[in-house]
């Protein structure tokens, strides 16, 4: 490909990436919502927008609310809620963060987890993506593990190089440990010594 | 008019003769000319002008013509990551469905032996009940399942039993979610 076509290609996806970011009404919201929950959302997600957060998990967030049929208090509430975790998650986790990694801490900081604990996590990640950590620690906690053993936890496996695949090999055998009656922490505790002594790694270490 | 006088004039009309130079004459001038040490403001413009001869050993040349493809690939490489780097994004966010991996196909089980209907709910579909895709079979003994495409990425899901009940994966990763009331499953579909 040539320079100037590859300019050409490149200046177009701008325009157009341009033209696309001044986005319009999702038809789900105005379909399942009421008029008054749909103008309350409707204007968080065109603030989100504007700030450049992802906007698709507030209309999730919307969408779910009434699916669950929440009323609309509820719903812009938590909407607004959502917009406000991944505005907080976008700044430990830095505007490069993606819609995944910002749906993955919005759920871990509704867990629990602290901006200190995702900086953690984050630092501990070094280049990698820390959805699937963050979903582990979520996990974790919501089954009855203390917040900051779950973080230590995920946090120690992350420095040993352990791939997604090994955190969800890790999330299985401890949420089976604990459905035969295992005390949570300790299951959690012993399955992460196991992966670690399996070396259940891969590439060097990130710190 | 003495003797002398007359010789005089002889030389005299010999000088103011024009003089006859032989055709390599200015040539010779010239070239001496040239020889002569230029001004210093022409020294390099002289370099870089005249005409030379330059010998080289092969090993210079290979060391020249390294350097060159040296320089071509670095500076390809430097060309073809910057314009990566800023198409990337941009098409990602405008062509989600062209920039993003095919959705992956996930298996959803439940074991609900006094269901009449179990749907799949989340992220990845609207939160669509109806949705015809995500409707699970009974597989006999009470196991429902449905295997339908979800992309790739992190999901929060439920089961919907008798369009009424909403059930937590039993086998995924919960979500603490205080905002509805009902609690979520959680996903994270990698990319293959």
């Amino acid at each position: 490909m040539t320079k100037s076509v590859r300019t050409v290609t490149v200046l177009s996806l701008v325009a157009r990436a341009l033209t696309a970011q001044s986005g319009g009404p999702d038809p789900r919201l105005v379909a399942r919502l009421d008029k008054p929950t749909y103008v309350a959302v409707n204007a968080i997600v065109d603030s989100a927008r504007a700030a450049k957060l992802p906007t698709a998990p507030l209309v999730d967030k919307a969408l779910e609310g009434a699916a669950k049929g929440s009323d609309g208090t509820k719903i812009v509430t938590a909407v607004q809620q959502l917009r406000v975790r991944m505005t907080s998650a976008r700044a430990v986790l830095g505007s490069n963060a993606t819609s995944d990694e910002l749906k993955a801490a919005s759920a871990a900081f509704e867990a629990g987890v602290s901006d200190r604990d995702l900086a953690r996590v984050k630092a501990a990640s070094g280049k990698r993506p820390v959805t699937m950590p963050l979903a582990v620690i979520t996990d974790l906690i919501g089954r009855q593990i203390e917040v900051s053993a779950a973080t230590n936890l995920v946090i120690q496996l992350e420095k040993s190089g352990v791939k997604d695949s090994a955190f969800g090999l890790f999330q299985r055998n401890v949420r089976a440990d604990i459905d035969r009656g295992a005390d949570p922490t300790v299951a959690a505790q012993t399955r992460a010594r196991g992966l670690l002594q399996r070396g259940a790694t891969t590439g060097k270490p990130s710190e | 008019m003495s003797d002398d006088d007359v010789r005089m004039s002889q030389i005299a009309r010999a000088l103011r003769a024009p003089v006859r130079l032989s055709a390599s004459f200015d040539a010779r001038v010239m070239a001496a000319v040239r020889r002569l040490p230029g001004h210093e403001r022409l020294k390099l413009w002289a370099r870089l002008t005249t005409p030379r001869s330059v010998t080289m050993v092969p090993l210079t040349w290979g060391l020249l013509a390294a350097s060159v493809a040296l320089f071509a690939v670095l500076g390809a490489l430097h060309f073809v990551v910057d314009v990566d780097r800023a198409a990337k994004p941009i098409a990602s966010a405008l062509f989600p469905a062209q920039m993003k991996p095919a959705p992956q196909r996930v298996q959803f089980v439940l074991v609900a032996p006094d269901a009449k209907k179990v749907a799949v709910v989340g992220d990845f579909n609207g939160w669509d009940a109806q949705h015809a895709g995500y409707q699970a079979q009974h597989r006999g003994g009470g196991v429902w399942s449905v295997t339908a495409p979800v992309p790739v990425g992190h999901h929060r899901y439920s089961f919907v039993v008798d369009d009424s009940v909403w059930v937590a994966d039993p086998s995924a990763p919960r979500v603490v979610d205080n905002d509805y009331g009902v609690p979520n499953s959680a996903i994270v579909v990698p990319q293959e």
